[in-house]
């Protein structure tokens, strides 16, 4: 009897928990103030408009997102990813390709359209500056690793990922052009003159606090969390010279039960209408052609799309081709 | 042995069946929970990318990661040395403190480990760096005119986990102390020992049991610390567990994860068996 009871309130228990994953699904992104914006005009137009209601989960994490797909327990249906990352994952099948008769990829900036994958949004890693904490702000990758000039610590971004070689390269002088493939022996070296100064970031969140309270007054961060920063009243000082770009990407994992809603939410979230709410909220750049006659005329100067002059493009494919091999000599280097 | 000696065999089984059976939940949890994820890591380990053991091969031959696995032994070796001379004071003022005193004390102690772990990093983070309450303390009164440096670098590891690790010292130094009769030192002092030999040779000795278990504690759990060293810490001292979330999170390179947790559980386990061997809290009575 006890034990039909406690059957039976399993059972339940499991019809409930199916239930209500049906009516739901989960988005997955890095947190902080993007993963706010995404929430507001990403999700929750969604959930009112589509019926769905749509979770936050955080932060992205590519051996949560394998195991899931391996123990095929997919609990991410949308996750927020970097492009280089969605590719390699594309071409391993931890990936659903993307339903293009749900998600329209002809207003989508073909640059961050795969099968596996639309972009996310668009941004630069810039230089950063607390123009209150120091006499000077550097002004270019040079400057940013030259100590004699500009003497004390910096901060870059701890994860091996486009943007911090690149920056090493182009602050030694190689053109801007000729970057890939990326030379790394070159870039270590160059990396290893101001290592002793190097704090890294982790997160978004981390970039702005170490900004913030000048622990590190400047460095290498993304355009958006300056913008964020520069909101909350410090004085943040932005270099767009030789900045460099890269794409997050909205991908669906394998397996996921609800690949339907996930379309649907990928294609709410690209839509010119979602990109330029997005874009207006963060400053990074919208990926949907059509989102930037919807933004502010003043706003859109100070986007990354329009800072194209010296800008430099990091080459998704050449990353997701090397990303273990970097990655693997980026974490040694660093623990050395 | 005692109770064998006291209770007919019958009635012993039955106990021990009893006891049994209210184990097994808790067994079944760590099975479920711990030990089968457990071994399924270390067979990938031995399995991704190709079955063999080029995973161990390349962690134990690189100087890299050896140098991950010193700065391991390193930074736990000396947050257990700086936990046991700052925890040692501690615990003998609340052996010999009054009763209403020290239990003020020692839940001032115990309140530290319930707050959350990273709430007291980041607090550790923003009194440490270079702009924080620290520094700004020591520039004002004039004894340091430049920050210095106290996190992203080995004294922000030690020093923060430290911290979090004084009560594990403390707690199991108490009891011994507590259990140490003090006519011993009295008899000790009018035998004509002075101060410093009644603690290097009486108070010290008699205490040694329980130094020892609060540090190997100390020991073994620094050694697979992640959010302190990852927050407090530089690239350059990364620490074992933290090696491990690298390769399983960002390179998705199970083989060599689950290589690293491996040789990180065997040191922990070879560790504890030694604990288990020469340190039994029972015979150090």
């Amino acid at each position: 009897m006890k034990k039909q009871t406690i059957i039976a309130v399993l059972a339940a228990t499991v019809a409930f928990a199916g239930q209500a994953s049906a009516a739901d699904m989960v988005f997955t992104s890095w947190g902080g103030t993007t993963q706010d914006a995404q929430k507001q005009h990403w999700a929750d137009t969604f959930s009112t408009e589509g019926g769905v209601n749509v979770t936050q989960d955080g932060p992205t994490d590519y051996g949560k997102l394998k195991a899931m797909v391996e123990s095929k327990n997919v609990a991410w249906d949308v996750v927020d990813v970097e492009g280089d990352y969605a590719v390699q994952a594309g071409n391993a099948g931890l990936l659903e390709k993307l339903d293009f008769s749900v998600i329209d990829k002809t207003k989508l900036d073909p640059r961050f359209v795969t099968d596996y994958s639309v972009g996310s949004f668009y941004y630069s890693f810039v230089i950063g500056c607390n123009k209150d904490a120091v006499d000077a702000c550097p002004k270019s990758w040079a400057d940013l690793f030259d100590l004699a000039k500009f003497p004390g610590k910096r901060t870059f971004y701890k994860w091996s990922a486009p943007g911090v070689i690149e920056a090493a390269l182009l602050a030694d002088g190689v053109a801007a052009d000729k970057l890939y493939p990326l030379d790394l022996d070159r870039a270590f070296k160059k990396l290893d003159t101001i290592k002793s100064e190097i704090v890294w970031w982790d997160s978004g969140a981390q970039s702005q606090q170490l900004l913030a309270s000048a622990e590190a007054p400047f460095g290498s961060f993304w355009n958006g969390r300056l913008t964020a920063l520069a909101q909350t009243g410090v004085t943040v000082e932005t270099s767009w010279t030789n900045n460099i770009t890269a794409a997050d990407a909205l991908v669906v994992p394998k397996g996921t039960k609800n690949k339907e809603a996930a379309m649907k939410f990928i294609a709410n979230a690209t839509s010119d209408k979602a990109q330029a709410e997005f874009a207006t909220m963060t400053g990074y750049a919208p990926i949907n052609t059509g989102s930037p006659k919807l933004m502010d005329e003043d706003l859109r100067k100070t986007l990354p799309d329009q800072k194209a002059e010296t800008q430099v493009n990091a080459d998704m494919s050449y990353w997701a081709a090397h990303r273990d091999e970097i990655g693997t000599r980026w974490y040694a280097w660093q623990a050395k | 042995m005692v109770l064998s000696a006291t209770t007919d065999g019958g009635e012993r089984k039955i106990r021990r069946n009893g006891s049994f059976g209210y184990v097994v939940p808790a067994l079944l949890l760590i099975a479920f929970f711990f030990i089968i994820p457990v071994l399924m890591l270390l067979m990938r380990s031995v399995l991704e990318p190709t079955p063999g053991l080029q995973n161990y091969r390349e962690l134990l031959g690189s100087t890299t990661y050896l140098r991950v696995f010193l700065n391991t032994f390193t930074v736990a070796g000396l947050v257990t040395v700086v936990a046991v001379v700052i925890g040692f004071p501690v615990a003998w003022l609340l052996a010999i403190m009054p009763d209403k005193w020290s239990r003020l004390v020692m839940a001032i102690i115990v309140l530290s480990m319930w707050t959350n772990l990273l709430a007291r990093t980041y607090a550790w983070m923003v009194l440490l760096q270079r702009t924080g309450v620290v520094n700004k303390m020591l520039i004002n009164l004039g004894i340091i005119d430049k920050p210095l440096a106290l996190v992203n670098n080995l004294v922000g590891v030690t020093i923060g986990m430290t911290y979090i690790m004084l009560p594990f010292v403390i707690l199991p130094l108490i009891g011994i102390l507590k259990s140490i009769d003090p006519a011993i030192l009295r008899a000790a002092a009018l035998c004509g020992a002075n101060k410093r030999q009644c603690f290097t040779r009486v108070l010290l000795p008699l205490s040694l049991p329980g130094i020892a278990s609060g540090a190997l504690m100390v020991f073994v759990m620094s050694l697979g610390y992640y959010v302190t060293p990852a927050l407090l810490g530089g690239t350059s001292n990364m620490m074992l567990a933290e090696l491990v979330a690298q390769f399983v999170q960002s390179l998705v390179n199970w083989g060599m994860g689950g290589a690293a947790a491996l040789v990180l559980l065997l040191v922990t386990m070879v560790l504890y068996a030694i604990q288990l061997k020469f340190l039994n809290p029972n015979r150090a009575r």
